[in-house]
């Protein structure tokens, strides 16, 4: 918006200011559960949200505080909440919006943990989910019941790489009187802003490149502010009197901010999925180095996608930048500068090749993550899906020759001749 | 709270608490494209505080609906009509910026219904520069995000806020972007046209105060501290380090200044 700081000045400064007692230039660690109260009033004035201010580390934290609107700045929100993870920020924001007998529409192209809590957990508590393909702007649409509470899909899907046209099925929702829920882990503020782009709110693994440096778990919610909440009925969460603070109509007395203002003051009070202090300072650190980061992973993605393309050992090779990808043209509309870092591609061989390309490599990590610093690899083949047939893992969307790339910021040369000669070994195996 | 004015839907924030006329009635008036939700730390802190509040949205602001109204006059009338529909015979007026001007045209011309003003981050006269005047006329986005940036001082452009978590700029935004379209024209234009702030001054009778901020570039100090001369008030209160946006900004400090004036009215 007009006057703001840019990207990678909002990265190292937004939402903190040194305070006036020590002067600390560093973010400060208030690693402390509660706060001492000046007098009653102020106590009083703090558990009737009359003042800003902290009660209880579950509910906020002066550390958390400045993660929360950083992250807010840099995806243009009003407001953020932490949480203790990615999957806390999920969960927190269908419980902001939903009970039971209600309905959430969602990409069916997601991480498995994501379609769990959609699938298995949330039906035992009455909120059900219906499925669509992420490239079907019609079938969200068309899944759209009176009783929808939020539509949910991830920008870069997760493993398949599908690329979610956010403005489309934003409008779509909109339309219909319900908000679109994004999870940007996978592309960050930096490469897209969902709220900018037809999106109500934002979820975050802040684990992954966020962070970036995988030392340290945590979520973060992200309002718009930008969905008009009393619009129909469908969300008395959020237009009714709240059950505390005297009965607050969040809508009009938050406006904006009705939605933030409830994960906190439900979500956190009732729940408490809460960022520790010292996490959200290892994750401020991470997303000071944000922008420059990124900017390394496209660059080492994009000679990873080289070297992959044209590699003997490798038999096709999955990313949205790629013109064979089915998203490519969304992905360049939406992602002008990189479609994120994670790449899907096949190893001759079959799972045999796979384990031994993992066992062999040096430079790379092997390991059930996305979004480090460092490069990593994984082959469900011989790991998370070991147990399963290839026919069942096809049926998961998945290949026995699968293997998947969080591609690092190390010097390229060193990855890819890590990979030249894991692929080598691999390929003694597979023959 | 939604009652009906001059015949059309309009909503009063309370605070929270349930408004009762009968008890010492506070009266907190919006800005230019502004609503109810300038006010959301100082209604909430007042109204558990045994006053009886009232933050509306002007028409065609936030939750009320009609026309936008395009004089001061007009404006200072339709709180009139405001507390002539809820039965109350005086209350105090809390005007930021242009609700400044309708405060001082308030207490002008109804002397019997206001008991005390205060004015935040306000002015004599507000003039608009043709430049913000033409962009809120056909470019409405450009205009709303202009007066974020102008109106926050540093601590908005740090994205640091009072409330955890929260962000001045972009909550800014999206509180104009919920008024009609229009409605911010009309009332910087009404900003534009009001030349009465000297004359209303020096007719002012009842206890006044004024609450300037240190950074405000859209009713710079000086112009604040100049009304306070004419309105020959000396509870004036400096907040250094703020911006225009003073209510969101630095609720504390305003709550700080306005709560002793309040007991002595």
């Amino acid at each position: 918006m007009t006057g703001d700081f840019k990207f990678d000045t909002l990265s190292l400064h937004a939402g903190f200011t040194p305070d006036a007692r020590h002067g600390s230039a560093a973010v400060p660690i208030h690693q402390t559960t509660s706060y001492a109260f000046q007098d009653t009033e102020h106590a009083a004035a703090l558990f009737n949200l009359e003042v800003g201010g902290h009660i209880y580390s579950r509910i906020s934290n002066p550390t958390v505080a400045v993660l929360e609107q950083r992250v807010a700045a840099l995806d243009g929100g009003i407001g953020a909440v932490a949480t203790s993870s990615g999957m806390a920020a999920l969960f927190l924001t269908v419980l902001a919006l939903c009970s039971a007998g209600d309905h959430i529409v969602s990409s069916s192209q997601m991480y498995g943990a994501n379609v769990n809590l959609f699938q298995h957990t949330l039906s035992r508590y009455g909120i059900t989910t219906t499925f669509v393909a992420p490239n079907d702007p019609q079938a969200f649409a068309d899944a759209i019941q009176p009783n929808t509470k939020m539509v949910f899909g991830e920008v870069i899907g997760n493993p398949g790489m599908d690329i979610l046209d956010v403005p489309a099925i934003g409008k779509i929702a909109n339309d219909a009187g319900v908000p679109l829920v994004i999870d940007a882990t996978f592309n960050t503020p930096y490469l897209l802003k969902p709220l900018h782009n037809g999106a109500n709110i934002v979820i975050h693994s802040l684990t992954k490149w966020m962070g970036g440096h995988g030392i340290a778990l945590g979520g973060a919610i992200v309002d718009g502010g930008n969905f008009d909440w009393g619009q129909n009925d469908r969300f008395p969460t959020l237009t009714s009197p709240h059950f505390g603070f005297q009965g607050v109509n969040l809508y009009e007395e938050y406006g904006p901010a009705a939605f933030i203002t409830r994960v906190r003051t439900e979500g956190m009070y009732n729940v408490g999925p809460c960022m520790s202090p010292t996490n959200a300072f290892h994750l401020i650190q991470g997303i000071e180095t944000l922008g420059l980061r990124m900017e390394r992973h496209m660059a080492n993605t994009a000679k990873m996608l080289d070297f992959l393309t044209n590699h003997d050992g490798i038999s096709w090779v999955k990313h949205p930048t790629l013109p064979d990808h089915p998203d490519h043209e969304i992905a360049k509309r939406l992602m002008p500068k990189g479609a994120g870092s994670v790449i899907a591609c096949g190893i001759k061989g079959g799972r045999d090749a796979g384990r031994a390309f993992i066992e062999n490599v040096t430079v790379a990590t092997h390991l059930a993550n996305v979004g480090d610093a460092k490069t990593l690899v994984i082959h469900p083949g011989s790991t998370t899906h070991s147990h399963i047939t290839p026919e069942a893992m096809v049926a998961a969307g998945l290949t026995d020759d699968l293997l998947r790339i969080s591609v690092g910021l190390e010097d390229f040369d060193d990855i890819k001749a890590d990979f030249k000669q894991a692929l080598r070994a691999a390929s003694k195996v597979g023959a | 709270m939604k009652l009906s004015v001059n015949g059309f839907e309009t909503f009063a924030s309370t605070g929270g608490r349930e408004f009762n006329p009968a008890t010492n009635t506070l009266i907190f008036i919006h800005g230019s494209g502004q609503s109810h939700l300038s006010f959301m730390l100082q209604g909430r802190f007042f109204a558990n505080r045994g006053w009886s509040v009232l933050a509306p949205d002007m028409p065609a602001h936030d939750l009320s609906s009609g026309t936008p109204l395009t004089s001061i006059a007009q404006m200072a009338d339709w709180h009139i009509a405001l507390m002539d529909e809820l039965g109350i015979k005086t209350a105090n007026i809390i005007g930021h910026s242009q609700g400044g001007l309708i405060a001082l045209d308030l207490a002008a011309r109804y002397p019997d219904r206001v008991t005390g003003i205060s004015l935040v981050a306000c002015a004599l006269a507000i003039p608009v520069n043709d430049a913000l005047l033409d962009m809120a006329k056909n470019r409405e986005p450009a205009a709303i995000g202009a007066m974020t940036d102008w109106g926050h001082g540093p601590d908005g452009h740090a994205h640091d806020h009072t409330m955890p978590g929260q962000n001045h700029l972009y909550y800014g935004v999206q509180l104009m972007s919920a008024n009609e379209t229009g409605a911010l024209y009309a009332d910087l234009q009404a900003c534009v046209d009001y030349t009465d702030g000297a004359t209303a001054a020096a007719a002012i009778k009842c206890p006044t105060q004024v609450i300037v901020a240190a950074r405000d570039k859209m009713t710079p100090i000086k112009f604040g501290l100049k009304m306070a001369d004419a309105l020959g008030t000396t509870d004036i209160t400096t907040i250094p380090t703020a911006g225009h946006m003073l209510p969101s900004e630095r609720p504390v400090q305003v709550n700080r200044a306005l709560r002793p004036f309040f007991a002595q009215v």
